[in-house]
């Protein structure tokens, strides 16, 4: 995994991470990671616009648009960001915080575990949503 | 049009909104969470024609509008103005859609079988008076377990019945935009299919009904409905890593015409197409249906592009529908003189 698809992957886990326990966690982080100089560039809400796909002639064309929160926060020497959907600042931020953190090789350990546990109950999750819905496959017959 | 201005009043609208409210009842937190969780067809209904995915705005729209819907869209819609806009998502390519239903009405044994996931087609339409609770999960096909499910126009095409689907690599700010450019007609196809994710489900449906009932010149087969998760993939700003920051509820629909000549003279299928934020089969079977109607050529008004497109906006719909519960006076007024045949002597409209 190149470095630019590790960090997606945990950028992809804390967005769907539960918000008050990753607020939480983050929380508990910060007395180590303030000694290092954190600042935030910026925490506001915004739309991403969402482009789709036609899948009858292949047009692309823009579905909607999705709220998000974002943050931008600078740690040492790296520059953490992250966006999330909704309008909850607090988890865009705590996910940027780790972002930059994880970039700059701070309290890595227990974030990795952190990231991995996530993925691992979003994984369980998954799987459990697909095991239901192949539950409704049928074999039609007609006459 | 004439309108009048008219002065004073305001005591009897502060009134009027305080009725309205104390005949709606209290409004806390916790009734749009209870909302947010207990209709989420309802909110992708809006969110839809909202052309915002905000669930959580969209159960406060409807508790604050008491669910008038077209009231509750225009909340969205205006809401959504004030916010800037960050950027565009990583386009939604289909084959990474995390698709929960996929059926087919062209043939049974499609790839992948047919999916019915969550629906309540076929069950029956009865109220239980009794409490419900969720059923237990009972799962037991971990084998072919997956939400990724192919499409069926895939397999048309493998067969030489569909022209082949080009890509397209028109990056995100310059796809047309109806938010940013009017709609201007013939639409591009982009337009088209953006006017179509915000239409109203109800007009779409009433336009795609005609369509079906004999208006049409088409006779459309449902090819596909997919009701799927979609991530909204965005880029690292400095770094540039790809990323989902979330998953949105999205739906699609493809219907297929009878064989035409195609290229060459040879007989070839057509797909009309639409999808949407949320998920909304009724709408979207209604409007990929429209989508093909619209490129027959056909006079008949559910088959013109202008008037579907136009008359199923529904914040201009709705919004010049109620319009005229304001003030007409001197519209009537001259109405009358004129029927009375004295004209000129208006003194006070």
């Amino acid at each position: 995994m190149s470095p630019a698809e590790a960090q997606g992957r945990w950028l992809g886990v804390l967005a769907r991470a539960e918000a008050e326990a990753l607020k939480e966690f983050v929380e508990g982080l910060l007395p180590a990671l303030e000694p290092y100089g954190l600042e935030v560039l910026e925490n506001r809400t915004g739309l991403v616009m969402l482009p789709a796909t036609d899948t009858a002639r292949g047009t692309r064309f823009l579905v909607g648009e999705v709220l998000v929160a974002e943050a931008r926060v600078r740690l040492g020497g790296s520059e953490g960001y992250a966006a999330c959907l909704g309008r909850d600042l607090e988890q865009a931020l705590a996910i940027a915080i780790l972002d930059a953190a994880l970039q700059e090789g701070l309290e890595a350990g227990r974030i990795r575990a952190y990231v991995e546990q996530e993925a691992a109950r979003q994984a369980e999750a998954d799987a459990e949503l697909a095991r239901q819905v192949a539950a409704t496959r049928v074999e039609m017959e007609t006459f | 049009m004439a309108y009048v201005a008219a002065r004073g009043g305001e005591e009897a609208i502060q009134q009027a909104e305080a009725l309205y409210r104390r005949l709606l009842g209290p409004l806390d937190a916790g009734l749009v969470r209870r909302l947010e969780q207990a209709l989420p067809y309802l909110l992708d209904r809006l969110m839809g024609e909202g052309s915002l995915y905000a669930p959580e705005l969209a159960a406060l729209a409807l508790a604050q509008t008491g669910g008038d819907l077209y009231e509750a869209v225009l909340l969205l819609r205006a809401y959504r103005t004030t916010l800037p806009r960050l950027g565009y998502a990583e386009p939604l390519e289909p084959e990474a859609l995390l698709t929960v239903r996929r059926i087919s009405a062209a043939f049974k044994d499609i790839p992948g079988g047919q999916v019915l996931g969550p629906t309540l087609d076929y069950s029956h339409r009865l109220l239980h008076f009794e409490p419900q609770e969720a059923p237990p999960a009972r799962t037991g096909a971990e084998a072919q377990a997956s939400l990724h499910l192919p499409f069926v126009a895939d397999w048309h095409r493998q067969n030489g019945l569909l022209a082949p689907r080009p890509p397209d690599p028109t990056p995100g700010p310059e796809i047309p935009d109806l938010t940013r450019e009017p709609l201007l007609f013939p639409a591009p196809r982009a337009q088209r299919l953006q006017a179509l994710s915000r239409a109203d489900t109800g007009g779409v449906l009433a336009l795609g009904y005609a369509n079906m009932r004999g208006y049409g010149a088409i006779h459309p087969t449902v090819n596909e409905v997919r009701l799927a998760y979609a991530e909204v993939r965005l880029r690292h700003p400095v770094t540039g890593a790809v990323f989902s920051a979330g998953r949105v509820r999205y739906s699609q629909a493809e219907v297929l015409t009878k064989f035409r000549p195609g290229p060459g003279g040879k007989p070839a299928l057509e797909l009309g197409f639409a999808a949407t934020l949320g998920w909304n089969e009724v709408k979207l079977i209604a409007a990929a249906m429209l989508d093909a109607a619209m490129d027959q050529g056909e006079p008949h008004p559910a088959h013109t592009e202008e008037f579907v497109l136009s008359h199923t906006e529904p914040v201009e719909a709705g919004g010049f529908c109620i319009h005229y519960k304001l003030p007409h006076y001197v519209t009537f007024l001259s109405n009358l003189l004129a029927h009375q045949g004295q004209p000129e002597e208006v003194e006070d409209a």
